[in-house]
């Protein structure tokens, strides 16, 4: 059946039960993943799949069924399950549906041909990206590698008149693998995940890069507890944007539960972060022509030169606060219903080069891995297990593992000195290198 | 999605990269894909009938092996889920969800072949068993086993059916939770409340000629409450799960969550900044057996033993741990969180001692990698949904009851940290590095409890930690998880009060002396 009329016919459904207003999403999806282990096939996985998601509101109150059986009696018993239940709920004027239906343009969110590459070539590399890591010699182990792909259709439709549809893919694939060294073991891997086949890294690359993650950490060393500089590596950006992207969920801001909510258009951090969320990137991972309810995305600066320009939303928190959606309602899919998230969320590059950041750095943390939860997104704490190089007298002197960061959302913030020139813009959730003149450092 | 928020672990980047390839490469490499939406769902009307004739079960089985392979089984499930959130006061959203499906597995010698449908019918089946004997095409046709319906005890009982409750009293809960978290202090400016049910009925069927169903009921229950304070905000959080009747909140009052909850969230904004580096660390007894959890028991799951990667690889038999250590997982424990009656490879549950007395007794397994360590099964072959591969994982894991008194522990620990709560932490299963936030913590002086610090993290090795164990409490207690690796599960953790020596603890202050 044509599932964008089908969208829309339920929508209809979902009025003549009773709904005031009404919205349908539609996802079907196909995936395969496979799993390699020592040369040979361990695990081949291959389906397809289909959900529909029914949010409704009813004097304003609003509830959500999904199923992902699509006979109509199926289909009529969600709707009514959701209508039912609504009524048991808060009423709240704020309980809206978009009815933007503007479609941003966004290119190459599909690749028509991933499902022609044949299935021997995919086997193939994830085997080669093994074989290759494998061949170091300071690597004893592989913990398997991997490759995956998934294509994805979703409609949505609603009782404004709104009815869009998508079609995006994405591909990765990865190795992950151990280096030893007497009673020593350290585990490394990397992966590279793309919209389009063609724009995959090559398994020299990814094989070489996890092998070198695995066995430069062998052999650490502890340093004394100290307060002394950390210099971000791209692969821990994560870090710290995760909490900050936490607290600029609008409706966290509203709830009084984000370290951020005081401070629009004031500094938050150095003048050297600007944040950019960027909805419209073309190929971009977290790209999409609109957000999970509907309305077009965006390319935001959300903190410019330091300064907090604004927070996240999606339609209903957005009514609430008194101010437009900013196309950031997120949805896990067919199942959940929106919440609030980013898309593509990168800081911006900065001039110097990682090898500068690191001959300036008189003594510190080369930081490569961080544990735990980040940032708070509440009140800024912070605190993670890290991992990475000790530099001093700007080179970098031995391994580190086993140490300890913490600091607070604001004093690291504003302790970023130096900006890397090195953002890749293929990660989602990234930054370039970065150095945070000093935080905490817990070791011996 | 309010439940996805409480991972027992999160995921930084290089254990998301391991996790991820273990799980499935298509988690990490297609975000808006379906096969990872499931897990919190919600629904109300009675089950939609799945019940797959036993004859379509046999022709799917044997499909599965016509080319080859040693193994096959189809897993049948149909989730009936409900997920309400009351947030400032208000019934905000509701979620119900009808997922229903079908997996098949094959498996040959090392390889796993799976395949899933949405869509219960003869075709959808003989196809997905087709794709799943991918990978065992050239090797030895094994023909497999007539199935007839197995017994298995049963460890969940329900007394008020969750099919049965009307929607006002999931709500009335709801209420009630809210209100006495405000009542508590004024302090206390905001609560969210998260109900969360479902039923799972599952039918496993394999080629050994089993045949198993059984309906779980699930209850997951989080009061979060956000406390002001001058200049600091602490969100607090407590969770009650069982798989069980609506009964347990006549056990465990709504309210009894909610006073917890609040009472963390105005303690902790007396913070102080925790001291940084190495210290002596006391763990009050419950939730904080998840430090375990991770550490210990996921290096014992026996698929990265059998990949020889696994952190205890060929310990078996050693002394691994201090004397005074012995740690179980056991899912027979009646209507606990991690418990169930049968794994969902169809392996009855049980107790299983992991490590006696400081020596590691055996590993965690499910079908395929028991056979490759060549240990018996132990019933910890779990799997997300009918879209997800069963793999070995935890179910109510604990160290056991020892025989210090927990005051007495305190009491002998001159300096360190009194670790009231953790909120989680993760594991590399392979080095044994792991990590844990605190949620509630206090400094130790003189072996009392005095200023509560900021989350500070605790890292080390899993190996250190055990065998630094020295003081083990008569308190044993448990707290409600949830498990990521590559795919979600529900479980418990628990310990008695304990003291481990050592442990680097990542707090903002540099410490005197």
């Amino acid at each position: 059946m044509d599932h964008k009329y089908m969208a829309e016919q339920l929508v209809k459904k979902c009025l003549a039960k009773g709904a005031d207003e009404a919205e349908v999403l539609i996802q079907t999806g196909k995936n395969l993943s496979l799993e390699i282990r020592n040369g040979e096939i361990e695990t081949a996985e291959e389906a397809s799949s289909q959900g529909v998601g029914f949010r409704v509101f009813v004097a304003s109150k609003m509830a959500f069924s999904s199923c992902n059986d699509f006979s109509e009696a199926a289909l009529d018993n969600a709707i009514s399950s959701a209508i039912a239940f609504a009524k048991n709920l808060t009423s709240d004027v704020n309980n809206v549906l978009p009815d933007d239906q503007g479609v941003t343009e966004v290119e190459g969110l599909y690749d028509p041909n991933l499902t022609q590459v044949p299935m021997d070539k995919k086997i193939e590399m994830a085997k080669t990206v093994e074989a290759l890591a494998m061949k170091d010699p300071r690597i004893t182990k592989s913990a398997g590698a991997g490759y995956g792909e998934g294509e994805s259709e979703i409609f949505i439709a609603n009782s404004h008149g709104l009815s869009k549809s998508k079609k995006t893919s994405s591909v990765g694939f990865g190795v992950s693998v151990v280096a030893e060294k007497g009673e020593q073991k350290s585990s490394g891997g990397e992966y590279c995940s793309r919209r389009h086949f063609a724009d995959l890294k090559s398994e020299e690359e990814i094989a070489e890069k996890a092998a070198q993650d695995a066995y430069e950490m062998l052999d650490p060393q502890m340093v004394e507890t100290q307060k002394a500089a950390v210099i971000f590596d791209p692969d821990v950006a994560r870090a710290i944007l995760g909490g900050i992207l936490a607290a600029l969920n609008g409706e966290r801001v509203l709830q009084g539960a984000s370290f951020l909510r005081e401070s629009l258009d004031t500094k938050i951090s150095s003048e050297l972060m600007t944040l950019v969320d960027d909805g419209t990137r073309p190929k971009g991972m977290r790209s999409t022509p609109f957000d999970g309810e509907g309305v077009p995305t965006q390319k935001r600066v959300v903190v410019d030169k330091g300064v907090l320009k604004g927070f996240m939303y999606n339609t209903i928190v957005a009514k609430r606060a008194g101010i437009q959606s900013t196309g950031n309602a997120s949805r896990g899919g067919y199942s959940s219903l929106p919440g609030i998230g980013p898309h593509n969320f990168y800081m911006e590059a900065g001039e110097s080069s990682p090898k500068e950041i690191i001959r300036s750095t008189k003594k510190g943390l080369y930081l490569k891995g961080v544990t735990g939860y980040g940032i708070n997104p509440v009140n800024g704490n912070f605190s993670g297990g890290a991992s990475g190089f000790w530099v001093e007298n700007g080179e970098i002197a031995f391994p580190v593992k086993g140490l300890t960061i913490a600091g607070t959302a604001e004093t690291i913030l504003n302790g970023i000195d130096m900006l890397g020139n090195d953002l890749d813009l293929n990660r989602t959730m990234t930054a370039p290198t970065f150095r945070v003149q000093f935080m905490q450092i817990g070791g011996k | 999605m309010t439940i996805k928020r409480y991972f027992v672990e999160d995921i930084p980047r290089r254990k998301f990269l391991q996790m991820s390839l273990k799980g499935g490469v298509a988690l990490a490499a297609t975000p808006a894909l379906m096969s990872q939406l499931l897990s919190c769902n919600g629904a109300k009307q009675a089950p939609v009938d799945v019940s797959v004739d036993k004859q379509l079960l046999s022709r799917t089985i044997r499909k599965a092996l016509e080319n080859g392979g040693e193994f096959a089984d189809v897993y049948v499930e149909n989730r009936i889920s409900r997920e309400i959130l009351m947030e400032e006061s208000k019934f905000k959203s509701a979620v119900f969800g009808i997922n229903q499906g079908a997996g098949v597995r094959v498996i040959s010698g090392d390889k796993t072949g799976f395949a899933y449908t949405d869509d219960i019918n003869e075709k959808n089946l003989l196809h997905a068993a087709e794709v799943a004997s991918y990978v065992a095409r050239g090797s030895k046709v094994v023909s497999p086993v007539d199935i007839h319906e197995a017994e298995r005890e049963s460890y969940v009982t329900v007394e008020i059916p969750l099919e049965d409750i009307a929607d006002e009293k999931r709500l009335e809960v709801m209420k009630r939770a809210n209100q006495a978290a405000l009542d508590y202090d004024p302090k206390i400016k905001m609560a969210s409340i998260s109900y969360y049910d479902e039923v799972r009925d599952r039918t496993i069927a394999n080629s050994e000629g089993l045949l198993l169903n059984d309906a779980l009921p699930l209850l997951f229950f989080i009061v979060q409450t956000l406390g002001v304070g001058n200049n600091t905000r602490h969100m607090g959080r407590e969770r009650l799960s069982r798989h069980s009747g609506f009964e347990m909140f006549d056990e465990v009052t709504p309210e009894e969550v909610a006073r917890t909850c609040a009472r963390e969230s105005v303690a902790m904004l007396e913070a102080k900044d925790a001291p940084a580096g190495i210290m002596d660390v006391v763990m009050q007894n419950g939730w904080g057996g998840v430090l375990v959890h991770e550490a210990v028991g996921h290096p014992l799951e026996a698929d990265n033993i059998a990949k020889k990667v696994g952190a205890f690889t060929g310990k078996l038999g050693q002394k691994v741990a201090s004397d005074v250590f012995t740690m179980v997982d056991d899912g027979s424990l009646p209507n606990m969180r991690g418990t169930t009656s049968f794994d969902d490879e169809g392996t009855q549950m049980k107790r299983n001692v992991l490590i006696k007395d400081g020596v590691l007794q055996r590993y965690m397994s499910d079908i395929l990698s028991a056979k490759q360590i060549g240990q018996e099964r132990t019933g910890n072959g779990r799997r997300e949904s009918f879209r997800h591969i069963p793999i070995p994982r935890m179910t109510n894991t604990f160290i056991d009851r020892g025989k210090d008194k927990p005051e007495d522990i305190l009491a002998s620990t001159k300096e360190g940290l009194y670790v009231q709560s953790l909120s989680g932490g993760s594991v590399n299963p392979i080095t044994g590095v792991f990590n844990f936030t605190c949620r509630e913590a206090y400094l130790i002086a003189n072996g009392k409890k005095t200023t509560p610090v900021k989350g500070a993290t605790l890292i080390g090795n899993c190996l250190d930690i055990i065998a630094n164990t020295d003081a083990i409490g008569n308190d044993l207690a448990f707290g409600p998880g949830i498990c990521g690796k590559g795919q979600m599960c529900e479980v418990s953790a628990g310990q008695p009060t304990v003291r481990i020596r050592g442990i680097n603890v990542g707090g903002s202050k540099a410490r005197r002396g």
